[in-house]
């Protein structure tokens, strides 16, 4: 009887995809995923990081660093032509951090190298570089036993705002979570489509004397104004429970948040337009938004993961999404021509995925 | 004169190669209740599906109440109430919200949707449940439920599509009384069932669909009269099949096992010497009973409730 119930169980299983995707292609994502984030994937230790660096010619100090850098392994230097082209590839984010030696470096009298580096970049980030270009620079300028001089001091380049003051853990694991959950409402909009269809209630609407794109307008814009309600929720409970502080304009982070449901509404239309039960949507849509938001930093911020893993975050709206709110809550005085990128990926993948939902929708069954 | 309740004419609909619907010509009188008879895939969700607007036919139009379903579509459906085969219902909601919104559908203001849910609850039996959620009703409650909100916009024409599925003997008489009274009131009703003595005790007229098309439309009576009056089983020894072209010339004949289902086209006499040339013994000769079911089985070569069987072989197709 055993296994008779045995066979059975394996015969339903193998039919049943959603579960073999659960059970079997979920862990092995998660693997690569999470293998690939930790283990260098993209910048592994034979490929350093540029290190954009600048000293007048001659300077002796600044030639000694940049042969340090050199010889140093995980660091390339990447000499440009001024300490304003160093400070603006850091801005632009095409290096990590920079130096600029001038020529009155003195670090005994006052004079440290400066670090271009984003102050408001995670501490998980700004850390190690930190103090990793600080005994580069430090050894190199043959720093006296027992002296504490400053050698290197960070500063934000021009073109960065500003980081908020003691930021807390919060600034980035609330929004991380609100844009993870945030798009499960796409599985609640599949769901709810298949549910329609399953209990019939589907053909009461197309019987209704009321128009298809009404009725399917019926079935988004309840979803619609939920997201926005969780979002609203989870943020206020940032706010009021865990200390989490808005750096920028509170109608951008709005304009955000409404976008951000829109994608995920959008997606919702296109899973549904896929067909299937509720439960083959739930345990597939549940594995996409997961790993969707693996891959857009939502469990892992971006900016800990390698280069490579960074770019594909790009191709998911979690990481639009996350940047935009990373702007706004850590960065101050950012507004709507910062998160400007951010808005426009969210619509462009809202209206993407929309284009297709629709070409795919079918309204009878 | 009114124009007909429901007008379908060369209605179609095929899915690729397949074709569920091959162009029905059916009018419905005002204040009729007609039955849809059909074993599975005949066809008969399709063409309600297409007369509600649900599926698009592939061809042929849709007239309800005179207005184009194409040409008019929502002043057409605002005719017309549709009680699914589902539980068409919402049911984590009370029967009185399951209402507010399908009324809110018809464009219904919230005072008419509270007058008119009074009456069709009452009509329904539920107007001591309205507000508990629907899904601590019994499936008999549902099935009124269902009913009711088909109701409520006060349709000229109610399509119920299988309305008594699994309730019980109760809430199916209940059905039953409502339906009654909705045509007494003037009320068109299209009534789809596989129950044979639903269409007998309720409908005036029975539309009999087999393979996508309407292959008998009449009064019970007449149908009983033309297809059904004449049905004779005759058990064969012998040489069957022999038996059963001999008996093609004489009658229209289905062979089950050993047994001849005949319906002779004149005498019993001139069928029974065809058999009997052929060698083969009659061991023992039936007249059916002239039922409706007997009609439907000889015009479909189907049982109503044999779900997805083959038809038996067939010597001459049936013809209405």
């Amino acid at each position: 009887m055993i296994a008779a119930a045995i066979w059975k169980d394996m015969q339903l299983l193998l039919r049943d995809r959603g579960t073999l995707i659960s059970l079997f292609a979920l862990p092995i994502v998660f693997i690569v995923a999470f293998g690939a984030m930790f283990s260098g994937g993209g910048t592994s230790p034979d490929v350093p990081r540029p290190i954009a660096i600048w000293h007048p010619t001659p300077s002796p100090a600044g030639e000694v660093v940049e042969r340090a850098l050199a010889a140093t392994p995980g660091f390339t230097p990447q000499p440009l032509a001024s300490a304003d082209a160093v400070r603006a590839a850091v801005a632009a984010g095409t290096v990590d951090a920079g130096l600029v030696i001038a020529a009155d470096v003195d670090p005994a009298h006052g004079h440290p190298v400066e670090l271009a580096i984003d102050l408001a970049a995670p501490i998980q980030v700004r850390a190690p570089l930190t103090g990793a270009l600080t005994a580069v620079v430090t050894r190199a300028l043959g720093a006296p036993v027992g002296a504490e001089l400053v050698y290197l001091e960070a500063r934000q380049p021009p073109g960065i705002r500003k980081p908020l003051p003691d930021i807390s853990g919060f600034q980035i694991t609330v929004p991380g979570n609100a844009v993870l959950f945030g798009f499960y409402i796409a599985l609640t909009v599949a769901m709810s489509f298949a549910g329609e269809r399953r209990t019939g209630t589907w053909r009461r609407l197309l019987a209704a004397p009321v128009p298809r794109w009404k009725v399917m307008l019926a079935t988004l814009v309840p979803y619609y104004v939920i997201g926005l309600i969780q979002l609203t929720f989870l943020f206020g409970l940032g706010a009021s429970l865990f200390g989490m502080r808005v750096a920028g304009s509170i109608p951008a982070l709005v304009v955000l948040s409404m976008c951000v449901v829109l994608c995920a509404v959008c997606l919702g239309l296109l899973f549904a337009s896929l067909g299937g039960t509720e439960k083959q949507l739930g345990s597939v849509g549940s594995v996409c938004l997961l790993v969707m938001g693996l891959l857009g930093g939502c469990m892992v911020p971006r900016l800990l993961m390698p280069d490579t893993m960074r770019s594909i975050g790009h191709i998911v709206p979690h990481s639009w999404a996350l940047d935009g709110y990373y702007d706004l809550l850590v960065r101050e005085g950012t507004g709507f021509s910062d998160i400007a990128p951010s808005l426009g990926a969210l619509a462009g993948f809202a209206a993407l995925f929309a284009l297709i939902g629709l070409r795919r929708f079918r309204f009878e069954t | 004169m009114s124009p007909p309740a429901l007008q379908l004419r060369a209605l179609a609909k095929t899915y690729g190669e397949r074709t569920a619907v091959a162009g029905i010509d059916l009018d419905v009188a005002p204040g009729e209740i007609l039955g849809l008879l059909g074993p599975n895939g005949a066809g008969k969700t399709t063409t309600i599906s297409m007369a509600c607007g649900v599926v698009t036919p592939t061809r042929g139009e849709v007239m309800i109440g005179g207005l184009s379903l194409a040409r008019d579509p929502y002043g057409a459906k605002r005719r017309l109430g549709l009680v699914p085969q589902e539980l068409a219902l919402y049911e984590e909601l009370s029967a009185r919200a399951n209402l507010a919104y399908f009324g809110a559908l018809y464009g219904m203001s919230a005072a008419a949707i509270a007058t008119r849910g009074d009456w069709v609850l009452g009509v329904v039996g539920l107007a001591d449940r309205d507000r508990e959620p629907v899904k601590r009703y019994s499936g008999g409650m549902k099935r009124r439920l269902n009913l009711a909100c088909g109701l409520l916009h006060e349709p000229a024409l109610l399509v119920l599509d299988e309305p008594t599925v699994g309730v019980d003997p109760q809430s199916r008489n209940h059905i039953f009384e409502t339906v009654r009274a909705l045509r007494t009131a003037g009320m068109t009703i299209v009534y789809t069932t596989h129950y044979m003595e639903e269409v007998e005790a309720l409908c005036d007229r029975v539309a009999i669909m087999d393979a996508g098309r309407l292959i008998a439309l009449g009064t019970v009576r007449e149908l009983i009269a033309q297809h059904a009056g004449r049905g004779l089983a005759i058990e064969i020894t012998g040489d069957v099949a022999a038996a059963e072209v001999a008996a093609a010339a004489h009658a229209d004949v289905r062979r089950e096992g050993a047994t001849l289902h005949a319906t002779p086209h004149a005498g019993l006499g001139a069928l029974v010497s065809a058999i009997e040339a052929t060698g083969a013994t009659i061991t023992r000769i039936e007249s059916r009973q002239a039922t409706l079911e007997a009609a439907f089985l000889a015009l479909t070569g189907h049982a109503l409730r044999d779900d997805d069987a083959p038809a038996p072989p067939t010597s001459k197709a049936a013809t209405p």
